[in-house]
């Protein structure tokens, strides 16, 4: 119960027009500190949804979230939810280094020249130094990927939440951003919950695998990733223990799809609004 | 990009317009050269038609003595004085109805009531002409400078309503979520957040509306006339002295004209930002 | 069915609203009821002229000037925005002229156009097309210059002539715009013809309503008004009935 991050019986129902889509049903699950957890499903079965949740941005319909030992009710200041669309989510009118420093600004230190040193501080951290004073659309998406990182980091938050951070990204980039973000974790101390539908980012990069099953959405399983850290961006994926990991993981994840159609599935398809 | 397009008309070129004319064999055809060539032969055929006589009328006189007319009218202060009128009101109006404009956008954009019950009323009031408004308000505010002040300012909030809170709606909601996520409040939000990235939009409204307040500057001092450019037009076409009337014609063109490079000029340094996302599109 | 009601309602209570407070205001002498009547006073005498059907002629006269006008504005405006979207030699020949003749408001174009036309109806029906003319035909030109290349490209590998490609994929793709550019236009052409009408002093509801204000018959002005007003948002509701018709492809 004293767990940093719990997430108490979340449940969350839509309605759309007069139907009610159910996506998510009770999801329980603790976090410790400077955990590393994935929370890993196939596409359309709410996981967005949970993150939003536990970031404070929606409110659920039955449970609750505390973050150390608090409620969250609306988005707290030491959590950080770091959006998939990076380059909707980096303001289009401001430069890199005043994007980094919107969180400052915010939080109402934003004065002087340690503003500025410590923007590009986050900004040489994440590798951008030399683009401060450019545009989001001058950037690369790997670039834009990474200032949205700094800006978070700008906030100095202790929980991230990061929503298939990587997926719109060229696989090249995406390597090297899991390797920036796993030792950024590391330096900072952070909690993160990543949430993904590559089974082979989420072995590579989390301490725990939190599996989701389909709509409406409950853990179907937890596994415990005990690689060893540092995690290497080609050694480990070789190593015998990740694709044994990756292969149980992917196996559930596929085999739970194909079986014929549960209830649930069927209604879903008949709703004809399982999106999302 | 095949050619250098008009300024104001600056859109990329996708089509490739020449292409469909296969290979020109006169370079020239592909430059404004033709253009201005036409300009000056309409000019001419104007000065000769009056001045030969193949135009008899008293309407009709040649354009040079409209272009001495005008650079009399300006230096006596015949013209420039209701022309200076006319901008002082155009002026004032356009900033107080713009600046009620983002603010009721704004307003309207953001909460939810308000839209729901204001926002048919604007959508009622709209298509109303604004000339039908000057004869009423007459009744109200005389017949002078507050009248046209007021009549520029109701023209011009319309559009500016309409384009701040179709900016407001259209702002992703990744934004906003941005914004939340890193606990920026409801005020700060408006302004940091909401404001700019509906900038684009606004500018929009605000550069439709500023060639409306001209017009209706014009509109309300030809009905509603005691002094201004409107006026000296219509006194002009009374007394039959149509050099000044066309001098007068041509000064709010280029007032016009004017008006409407300033502000791209102006909402280039802006939307710098934005006219480069564009670009790259 | 109760989602239109729900969009409606509101609009009708803060319409009914506003009425009711304008009329209170009126009983109470809290404004001057000879200068702003109450709405039950402009009603009975919005009454007296639609009952004896006084509105028809020069509501009719109006709007024949104002569509005559608005036609012939279309028509050319889109044509040669056509004609100089897709040829570079005609926009180099004619831009220069447009851009010298755009920035003039063509409100003080009335005057000039007495001198030449007179008071009548050719005069307005000119004054009309020119004010509606100009946002159609630099939509139209914006509109086909931005048709997607793509587009353009694949009718192409299908074999379709060129001329077939103006009504297949260039007029559809560029339609969007070019309907922006007739609602502006649209917009123009009615603020012209009630101000031309005012200036020129022949019928017509422009005519009556300033008539009526000179002539101090306030209830009169307001009622004409009102019937400008509803005629107004008629035409926009059918303008905007027509563009959902049109370009059924376009997300709201």
């Amino acid at each position: 119960m004293s767990a940093f991050l719990s997430v108490d019986a979340i449940s969350k129902t839509f309605t759309v027009g007069k139907q009610t889509l159910s996506a998510l049903g009770r999801i329980s699950i603790e976090i410790e500190r400077t955990e590393f957890v994935a929370v890993l499903g196939p596409s359309g079965c709410g996981k967005s949804t949970l993150l939003q949740i536990i970031a404070g941005l929606i409110p659920p319909t039955s449970g609750r979230v505390m973050l150390d030992g608090k409620a969250v009710t609306a988005p707290p200041r030491d959590m950080v939810y770091l959006f998939q669309q990076y380059n909707k989510s980096l303001f289009p009118w401001r430069t890199v280094l005043d994007n980094v420093a919107f969180p400052l600004e915010i939080q109402g230190n934003s004065s002087g020249r340690s503003v500025r040193q410590r923007c590009l501080e986050y900004i040489a951290m994440v590798g951008l130094s030399g683009s401060e004073d450019q545009y989001p659309w001058q950037l690369s998406g790997g670039m834009q990927q990474r200032a949205a990182i700094a800006r978070a980091l700008a906030a100095e938050p202790s929980v991230l939440l990061m929503d298939e951070p990587f997926s719109a990204v060229d696989a090249l980039t995406k390597l090297e951003l899991q390797t920036l973000l796993l030792d950024i974790w590391a330096k900072h101390r952070l909690t993160v919950v990543l949430v993904t539908h590559d089974v082979d980012e989420a072995v590579f990069m989390a301490d725990r695998v939190a599996m989701l099953s389909a709509r409406p959405s409950t853990i179907a399983s937890v596994t415990d990733i005990a690689l060893p850290r540092p995690r290497d961006t080609i050694a480990t994926r070789e190593s015998a223990s990740f694709l044994s990991l990756r292969h149980g993981l992917l196996d559930t994840l596929l085999k739970k799809d194909r079986p014929g159609p549960t209830p649930d599935e069927v209604r879903v398809t008949m709703d004809g609004a399982a999106h999302g | 990009m095949a050619v250098e397009v008009g300024r104001l008309l600056s859109v990329p070129d996708t089509v490739g317009t020449a292409r469909w004319f296969g290979r020109l064999r006169f370079p020239i055809l592909r430059t404004r050269v033709t253009g201005f060539a036409l300009v000056v032969a309409l000019l001419l055929l104007w000065e000769c038609s009056a001045r030969l006589g193949w135009m008899v009328s008293q309407n009709w006189p040649p354009f040079s003595l409209v272009l001495t007319a005008t650079w009399r009218g300006l230096w006596s202060g015949e013209l420039a004085a209701p022309l200076a009128a006319s901008m002082a009101r155009m002026v004032s109006g356009y900033l107080i109805g713009s600046s009620c404009g983002i603010v009721l956008g704004l307003l309207l954009g953001t909460v939810r009531v308000l839209d729901r019950f204001v926002t048919p009323l604007i959508e009622a009031l709209r298509p109303l002409p604004l000339p039908a408004l000057v004869p009423p308000l007459i009744l109200f505010l005389g017949l002078d400078d507050a009248l046209k002040i007021f009549v520029v300012a109701f023209a011009v909030v319309f559009p500016v309503v309409v384009s701040t809170v179709g900016g407001v709606r259209d702002i992703d909601e990744v934004l906003i979520g941005t914004a939340r996520t890193f606990g920026a409040s409801r005020a700060r939000t408006l302004l940091r957040v909401v404001l700019p990235a509906a900038m684009p939009s606004i500018c929009a409204g605000l550069r439709i509306s500023l060639s409306l307040a001209l017009v209706t500057t014009v509109v309300a001092e030809m009905i509603a006339g005691s002094s201004g450019i409107g006026y000296t037009i219509l006194q002009a076409q009374y007394g039959l002295r149509p050099e000044e009337m066309y001098a007068a014609v041509l000064c709010i063109a280029v007032v016009g004209y004017l008006l409407n490079m300033g502000f791209v000029l102006l909402e280039r340094r802006i939307l710098r930002w934005h006219q480069r996302a564009d670009a790259d599109v | 069915m109760d989602r239109t009601g729900s969009r409606l309602l509101p609009g009708l209570v803060s319409f009914v609203a506003v009425l009711a407070i304008w009329e209170l205001a009126g009983r109470y002498r809290l404004v001057n009821t000879v200068l702003l009547p109450p709405p039950s006073m402009i009603a009975a005498t919005l009454w007296q002229i639609v009952r004896t059907g006084t509105f028809l002629a020069p509501l009719g006269q109006t709007f024949l000037l104002l569509f005559v006008g608005y036609a012939l504005a279309c028509g050319f405006g889109i044509a040669l925005g056509i004609a100089m979207g897709r040829s570079e030699p005609i926009y180099c020949f004619l831009e220069p002229l447009i851009e010298l003749m755009r920035p003039i408001p063509k409100a003080a174009l009335v005057p000039p156009l007495f001198l030449f036309l007179g008071f009548g109806a050719t005069m307005k029906v000119t004054i009309v097309a020119l004010a509606a003319f100009f946002p159609i035909l630099i939509a139209t030109i914006q509109g086909v210059r931005g048709v997607d290349r793509i587009a353009l490209d694949t009718a192409r590998t299908f074999g379709c002539p060129p001329v077939r490609m103006i009504f297949k994929i260039i007029l559809p793709a560029s339609l969007p715009m070019i309907v922006t550019g007739m609602r502006v236009g649209l917009g123009l052409g009615l603020i012209v013809v009630v101000l031309a009408e005012m200036l020129a002093g022949e019928g017509g509801l422009g005519y009556l309503i300033l008539d009526m204000q000179r002539s101090f018959a306030v209830r009169q002005m307001y009622a004409w008004i009102v019937i400008l007003a509803v005629a107004g948002l008629t035409i926009n509701a059918v303008f905007e009935f027509v563009e959902a018709r049109a370009i059924p492809w376009r997300s709201k």
